[in-house]
């Protein structure tokens, strides 16, 4: 690995911030592209040459990681895919253009390989959702079943780079994502431009051939996998893991087939899947759409198999040989076998009507069993068709509001007074009028905000206005800041709030006449009022104290099983690294803690001599040792910090200390942050099992009740107790924001210890089963970009909306103490919020109703910022235009995260049934109320909407298998 | 009386009463009680008479394990001694069998009253090394903070080579020291709560005792044989010689307690909670061996159980009015703690040394209780920067002439005869009045009577000092004084008591009976130093000696009068506590135009140097080293004279006095009282 990971070479952006330094404001022009598509995607680092490695990638990856899963989610549906065609009409069905994508499908699953890991980012159960490996163990006959619907996936597979990553991070499903059939192209690209495609070219040069082809030659399904993957680990390493994960995949769907090539080899090959078809008959018996139930079953078994813990290994096994033969079973394959049923939608609707695209009749019956494979013209299924071209948009065109590009594509923004759809973007690009309008539409009505987005480096920057001493214009009754929708009347002495309608007088330092077209005459001038996105500086009045410092602690488990594995070195030695990363300037704290049945903390400031152990063993009862000292300017205590993070594997190394105050250490490290606050990075190996918030082994638990149900199952999926519910509320309230870096090789029970990381804006990064060899290089990529990020705390954000409409709830990781604003005790780039809206009033037709998101925080240089962000649309109460304007990626992922945050709480089947009505729901309506020519037998679908159903098969058995 | 210093020179012992009253009737008569005042372990001169330290253990009585002495009966032929206390007949055991009349033990000489024994013990105990746990308040500021630190290092050069060293840091938490951590890269602290009172076991746990060798499922935790690994033990306790080094950079690196104190509030310090996980930590690995708590407490204990006050500021430290009102709301719950405290030293044999250096009050009147019961020293001072305090650490510490010859885990068992009250020495008694009298020591006695009205000062509610000591002194020479009733003229004291009402008027006068212009602190100090100090010294508390120097006649005592002062007299004050040079106007006048410093005044130079040489000779023996302050004529310094003598001429008074001073008060003078007393005394 070592070798693999140059450091240096990664690092490449060194660029200290200047001091107004904007955080979305990408230094790297490199960069500029991966912020592209992978929001997630740390930065892509970008290397161009080291892009081959596996370092960068896996590094990039990371976050986007999220993504990665994505690649696990392909595993699962796409080898259905290949299979089902095969079954349905092989041959046929791959339209020449997939195969392209296909072929890249792999290089993004070796972004997955890392990406099984990061899935857990968002979500331990997420991880779990790495399921889609680990169905593999039933596999074997699932498989065969399976194999056909592989053509789905396929689609499935390139995209999923792509658009899991937006959802990927908030939710576990992301793999599900992934599946969505976003241009694979796009997906790719976007993952990471350069790193797939450096590294996807040379390593899979053949990939889409050649690797297809290798996997192809296997032919017993089992075999196969192994084979397959074999081959790919002696390669190298690095690079296997990340080749096996994506060819895992295959070979899993492979196997079942026994064509294992499906993917790649499918679309050319049609001679394999034919075999494949047999299986595919099942599948299609489950028909997805006629009724979720149905298609039920055959997930249920997959659950049967692996608990998800199967599943974690698999992905983790990249590395490892051993977990490869795990995963090998391919259970994944078995789910995939189930996406068949998908087949059917793409199938009938030709893309071309724009509008709406119709099954045949024969294809549309869901009821219809394979035989009806016959009748589907494959090149007639909708399926995302990836650009490469990069889009020039505009915001606004013509004083309208301009729909947004596909969340995936590449595309370049002018803000011509609506915001970016970067920053925010709405499920419909039209707001209907009344609630019964929207609920006729059964459709969605929320946005997804994510304020700190990385820009695309051709952007212009976002500009920051300095009101001085009188603060940012706002409405004196909303409070809403001014933006170009504030209208000025009465030549300029009062204006009227876009939100709330009220009727301002204009600040009188502020006045300015109007122009004959009616704005102002300095309107272009003034960035808040030609830009949808605008950055004011604070003044007092928007601070409780001085902007905090920019202060990084980091915690780091000592335990026997810690520092046997390697985790405790892997971590010392990422912190190491990156300490020359952290933000300059004598704002920029720092502070270490270990932990292992106490707690160690290290005075850092001893003038003379070296550090200096604190040790607090009252683990059930903890305080922090010193009032300062322990946090101190990272400028004031280098070398103390090297020393330290060189000394302490070595001075725990023989500690026979098993048990883990966890929560005892965030609880003690949160209090030597209490008075500033700050981020909490905290490396953990084992199970806490001491001191405050205490875990046990619950999975023992789960495992012996799965036979009683699911029911008792899904309670692993909610935190064992609240002792760090309140912990974490208590952090948030100090502006305190935990990470956590799972690197571990047993149960730690994520789904307790991630509601720090949520309830304070954090993030779960999870390394499992942790190996010293393949780690390392991910932990320090994970962390450098973690700490090197756009970024900002002690963040406070609120969305307001026009008169008629109002924010129902916020979803994401942060904490919220009063209904309108939520509490972000650090936020970043890769974070996005989804805000549900409802109506308490009727709209106007024909005018436009505004949102605008405030969010206020502290830059890591410590200035005090208010990011404003306003999206102005257009009102309708015509049910065709809300179906014209849908914003699919936006819609499915709500629907995602909304899928995702139920499943702890909810049993799965529920969840399914949900995620199937809200797609047939749709449908339906579009059917009924829209579509002119329609026959009984006929799918129509609306052409925003044709990759629904497409998305949601892929959520669909991506949730299965999650929950498996 | 030179009879009563002969046998203090002896055995260490004085009694008021060296005859002893025949009957209990006749002995609550007496007014002073019938005691003893003793100094276990005196120095003794070593010639050739010195006591002896016999190699074998003592022989005991049989019933009540008195030790045979020179009073025990012996027969020499039966081979038979008689306890001099139960008249129990006792058989010499074998080895004793060549005793004879002219072949006597060294117990049964009749000068060697008393006498060490020191028998060969298992395995050499005497190499058990003594062992020093610093207990150090950070709650002081920076300036206090580096005084410290220098005598701490300085007291650390001053350790026996093969001490056992413990170190224990407080302040808003306390820090254990790990000095024993060999080849650590980092040196490690435990931390510990203030405010939570830390079990042993607790303690143990926490501090990583049990790791290498499980805790014993049962019984006692305490020290290498009972279950500890001598490596645990040995990370906080370490030779001196092993760890001068880490143990002058963890001082050295000491800063002041960096938790942030508002304006408003005290610091937060938790006195209690360091000096119990002290304890717990001595008791557990150093258990019956010598060891003591040396603990440097710079302010009030506001943290943990033993708190003495609240941190807010408007919150007054207790005063005596509200220990007297019981409006003191911490007192009661800390002296609990201490006395508990003290109960667990006392049971491991440690010992609890307090220096505590504050303007304010620290909390010495409920440290008391575990500084007396476990016999440790205690120095009370404004600052870590003053002479009473440095001196003083160095003098703890200090090897050779002078030293204090610290011993430990002593236990001092009495034992009486059954109808006689006497103790620790026999001598003959009869129930004649007259020899009664004879056999007074009006010293001892002043400070049996010191002691007692102390003791009953802070036991008895309600109680009255000045009438207490008045009803006694008058009852006292109504029974033992010569006079006709009702005629005060005819009023005469024996010799033997003549000095004893001075005794009382000082002792009304002292610190330990008007404790208006003091803090229960300085009180309970007082107090302490008094009930541990001998006779003479006690008695220079009570009656502070004056010796003034002058031209016309060398030094000489002079009476603590005012009229003792003169413009041409420098006067040296010695009120144990406390040293004073006091120089009369024209001596002052001199001394600042430096005549001192000329040829042709040599005897000027000699003259005022003279009274500095004695205060030294005085310091150099005394320990708490007192506090010497130099000061002249109308000087404001010079209240630390005045206070102490007797308002003979006052403000109100009407003759011109020859020393040219008056003392501003309202107190009677000792002329007064006399006169009253006689008045009273022959009602």
């Amino acid at each position: 690995m070592a070798a693999s990971v140059p450091p240096g070479a990664p690092r490449q952006q060194p660029p200290p911030p200047p001091p107004n330094y904007n955080p979305n404001l990408q230094q790297n022009p490199n960069s500029l592209s991966d912020n592209f598509q992978n929001l997630n995607l740390n930065r892509p680092v970008s290397m161009p040459n080291s892009g081959p490695r596996p370092t960068p990638f896996a590094q990039s990856p990371q976050f986007p990681v999220t993504a990665p899963s994505p690649p696990m989610s392909r595993p699962g549906p796409p080898p259905p895919g290949a299979l089902s065609r095969p079954a349905g009409t092989p041959q046929q069905s791959f339209p020449p253009n997939v195969a392209p994508v296909r072929p890249f499908g792999p290089p993004v699953g070796q972004s997955l390989p890392f990406g099984s890991r990061p899935p857990p980012g968002s979500f331990p159960s997420s991880m779990g959702g790495g399921g889609p490996v680990g169905v593999p163990t039933s596999g074997v006959p699932p498989s065969s079943a399976f194999p056909s619907s592989g053509s789905l996936t396929r689609p499935v597979g390139a995209t999923p780079g792509a658009r899991p990553f937006p959802l990927a991070s908030s939710l576990p499903f992301s793999s599900g994502l992934n599946v969505a059939p976003s241009g694979a192209s796009d997906g790719v690209t976007s993952n990471g431009p350069m790193a797939f495609a450096a590294s996807g070219g040379p390593r899979f040069p053949p990939a889409g051939s050649g690797a297809q082809q290798t996997r192809t030659p296997p032919a017993g399904p089992p075999s196969m996998l192994t084979s397959a993957r074999s081959p790919q680990q002696s390669p190298s390493m690095r690079f296997p893991p990340v080749q096996q994960s994506p060819f895992s995949a295959a070979p899993q769907n492979a196997p079942p087939f026994s064509s294992a090539p499906p993917f790649s080899a499918a679309p050319q090959n049609a001679p394999p899947f034919s075999s494949a078809p047999p299986f595919s008959a099942a599948p299609q018996s489950a028909p997805p759409f006629s009724a979720a139930p149905q298609s039920t079953p055959p997930f249920s078994g997959a659950p049967s198999f692996p608990a998800p813990s199967p599943q974690g290994p698999p992905q983790v096994s990249p590395f490892g040989a051993h977990t490869w033969s795990a995963q090998p079973v391919g259970p994944s394959s078995s789910i995939p076998g189930s996406a068949q049923p998908s087949r059917m939608f793409g199938m009938p609707p030709p893309l071309q009507t724009q509008t709406m695209t119709n099954m045949p009749p024969a294809m549309g019956q869901t009821g219809a069993p394979m035989p009806a494979s016959s009748k589907i013209d494959p090149q007639q299924i909708p399926r995302p068709v990836p650009s490469s071209t990069v889009v020039l948009y505009d915001t606004r065109e013509g004083n309208q509001a301009n729909p947004p590009p596909p969340a995936t594509s590449e595309y370049i923004v002018r803000d011509m007074g609506n915001c970016s759809p970067r920053y925010m973007r709405c499920t419909i690009s039209q707001i209907p009028c009344t609630n019964d309008l929207l609920t006729t539409s059964g459709m969605q009505l929320a946005l997804l905000v994510q304020p700190l987005a990385l820009p695309h480096p051709s952007e212009e920057p976002i500009q920051i206005v300095d009101f001085g001493d009188m603060g940012p214009v706002r409405c004196s009754r909303c409070k809403a800041y001014i933006n170009p929708f504030m209208k000025f009347i009465d030549q300029g002495r009062r204006f009227i709030c876009s939100l709330c309608g009220f009727t301002d007088e204009t600040p009188r330092d502020y006045h300015c006449n109007l122009g004959p077209d009616g704005r102002r005459r300095d309107a272009d001038d003034r960035p808040e009022l030609c830009r949808g996105t605008v950055e004011f500086v604070a003044t007092k009045e928007y601070m409780v104290r001085d902007p905090m410092p920019a202060v990084f602690f980091f915690l780091i488990d000592v335990s026997m099983n810690a520092l046997q594995t390697g985790a405790t070195a892997a971590a010392c030695s990422a912190i190491s690294q990156v300490i020359s990363d952290l933000p300059e300037g004598p704002r920029t704290m720092v502070g270490i803690a270990t932990f292992d049945s106490t707690i160690h903390f290290y005075n850092l400031k001893r003038a003379l001599q070296q550090p200096l152990m604190l040790i607090v063993p009252d683990v059930e009862d903890v305080y922090t040792p010193l009032q300062s000292d322990i946090i101190v300017p990272v400028s004031e205590c280098r070398q103390h910090l090297e020393l330290l993070l060189e000394s302490i594997p070595s001075m725990f190394q023989n500690n026979r200390t098993a048990e883990s105050a966890f929560g005892a250490a965030v609880k003690a490290a949160f209090l030597a942050l209490k008075s500033t606050g700050g981020k909490l990075l905290v490396f953990q190996s084992v199970l806490p099992s001491v001191g405050i918030g205490a875990l046990s082994a619950r999975e023992a638990e789960g495992r012996s009740n799965i036979s009683s149900g699911e029911k008792e199952t899904h309670k692993l999926l909610q935190p064992a107790d609240k002792t760090l519910k309140a912990m974490a509320i208590e952090f948030a309230e100090y502006q305190v924001c935990v990470d956590v870096f799972i690197t571990t090789q047993t149960y730690v029970d994520i789904a307790s210890i991630s509601v720090i990381p949520k309830t304070t804006g954090g993030q779960v990064y999870y390394y499992y089963p942790f190996s010293a060899l393949s780690d390392p290089a991910k932990l320090y990529n994970d962390l450098r970009w973690n700490i090197t990020r756009p970024q900002g705390f002690e963040a406070v954000m609120r969305v307001r909306c026009s008169q008629g409409i109002q924010v129902q709830e916020y979803h994401g990781n942060f904490c919220k103490r009063i209904p309108t604003d939520i509490d972000l005790p650090a936020i970043d780039c890769n974070k996005a919020i989804m805000v549900t809206l409802k109506h308490d009033d009727k709209l106007q037709d024909g005018s436009e109703c505004a949102f605008q998101c405030a969010l206020l925080y502290t830059t890591v240089y410590g200035q005090r910022r208010i990011r404003v962000t306003t999206l102005s649309l257009p009102c309708t109460s015509n049910l065709s235009n809300l179906y014209r304007s849908a914003d699919l990626d936006t819609q499915f992922t709500c629907f995602m995260k909304q899928a995702a945050s139920e499943i702890p709480s909810t049993p799965l089947a529920n969840v399914r049934e949900q995620m199937m009505n809200l797609c047939v729901n749709a449908l339906v309506s579009y059917r009924k109320f829209c579509a002119t020519v329609s026959s009984s037998g006929q799918l129509i679908l609306p052409e925003a909407l044709k990759l629904l159903p497409l998305y949601t098969l892929g959520k669909y058995y991506n949730v299965h298998s999650f929950c498996a | 009386m030179t009879e009563f210093m002969d046998l203090e020179a002896q055995d260490g012992v004085r009694m008021p009463w060296n005859v002893i009253p025949g009957t209990k009737q006749e002995a609550s008569n007496c007014v002073v009680p019938v005691s003893a005042i003793y100094t276990p372990i005196k120095a003794f001169p070593v010639n050739n008479n010195s006591m002896p330290i016999l190699p074998y253990a003592p022989l005991r009585c049989r019933t009540c394990r008195s030790i045979l002495n020179p009073f025990s009966i012996v027969d020499f032929a039966a081979k038979i001694w008689i306890c001099p206390f139960c008249f129990q007949r006792n058989h010499f055991p074998p080895h004793y069998a060549s005793i004879t009349d002219d072949n006597l033990p060294a117990e049964l000489f009749p000068q060697y009253t008393t006498i060490e024994y020191e028998p060969p013990g298992p395995g050499e105990k005497s190499s058990v090394p003594p062992v020093f746990m610093f207990v150090v308040d950070t709650c002081i500021i920076e300036e206090e903070m580096s005084f410290l630190k220098s005598a701490l290092s300085q007291a650390i050069d001053l350790l026996p080579d093969n001490s056992l060293v413990g170190l224990i840091t407080f302040g808003t938490l306390v820090q254990v020291h790990e000095l024993g951590g060999f080849g650590q890269i980092i040196p490690k602290t435990y931390v510990f709560k203030g405010s939570k009172d830390v079990s042993k076991d607790q303690l143990l746990e926490q501090l990583n005792f049990f790791i290498k060798k499980p805790k014993p499922s049962t019984g006692v935790i305490a020290g290498v044989r009972d279950g500890l690994s001598s490596d645990t033990i040995a990370r906080f306790l370490v030779p001196a010689f092993d760890c001068e080094f880490t143990l002058n950079s963890v001082l050295e690196e000491l800063q002041k307690d960096p938790w942030p104190v508002p304006p408003d509030q005290r610091s937060t310090r938790c006195t209690g909670t360091a000096l119990s996980i002290a304890a717990s930590l001595l008791g557990a690995c150093v258990p019956g061996s010598g060891a003591r708590i040396l603990a440097f407490v710079g302010g009030p204990s506001t943290e943990g159980p033993a708190a003495i006050v609240s941190k807010n500021l408007s919150e007054p430290i207790r005063s005596h009015k509200d220990l007297d009102k019981d409006s003191a709301p911490h007192y009661h719950k800390a002296v609990k703690f201490y006395d508990a405290l003290s109960k667990q030293l006392v049971h491991q044999g440690h010992v609890l040394d307090l220096f505590a250096c504050a303007l304010d009050q620290v909390g010495v009147a409920e440290l008391k209780v575990a500084v007396e019961k476990t016999g440790g020293l205690v120095v009370l001072s404004d600052s870590f920067g003053h002479a009473v305090f440095k001196d003083s650490v160095r003098r703890v510490f200090h090897s050779g002439d002078y030293d204090l010859g610290l011993s430990s885990n002593g236990i001092f068992e009495i034992n009486c005869s059954k109808d006689i009250k006497v103790q620790g020495i026999i001598g003959p008694c009869a129930s004649l009045e007259k020899d009664l009298i004879a056999g007074f020591d009006q010293e001892a006695a002043a400070v049996v009577m010191a002691r007692l009205v102390s003791f009953k000062m802070e036991i008895e509610a309600e109680f009255d000092p000045i009438r207490w000591l008045d009803k006694a002194l008058i009852h006292m020479c109504s029974r033992f004084g010569d006079y006709q009733k009702d005629s005060p003229s005819s009023f005469s004291l024996s010799p033997r008591f003549s000095i004893f009402p001075q005794f009382m008027f000082h002792l009304r006068r002292s610190q330990f009976v008007q404790v208006f212009n003091n803090s229960p602190d300085e009180t309970a100090y007082f107090r302490m130093i008094l009930n541990r100090e001998n006779v003479t010294n006690s008695v220079v508390m009570i009656q502070p000696s004056l010796i003034s120097y002058s031209f016309h006649s060398g030094p000489e005592p002079a009476l603590l009068d005012v009229a003792a002062i003169a413009a041409d007299r420098i006067l040296l004050l010695d009120s144990y506590f406390t040293v004073v040079i006091f120089h009369g106007a024209t001596i002052a006048q001199w001394r600042k135009a430096g005549y001192h410093n000329q040829p042709e005044h040599q005897a000027f130079a000699q003259l005022l140097q003279a009274p500095h040489d004695d205060a030294g000779v005085i310091m150099k023996e005394r320990f708490p080293v007192p506090r010497l302050v130099i000061c002249d004529q109308h000087g404001s310094q010079a209240r630390f004279l005045l206070a102490k003598l007797n308002p003979s001429a006052t403000y109100n008074s009407d003759a011109q006095i020859p020393g040219g001073d008056i003392i501003f008060t309202d107190d009677v003078s000792f002329e007064v009282f006399l006169d009253h007393l006689q008045r009273l005394a022959v009602q």
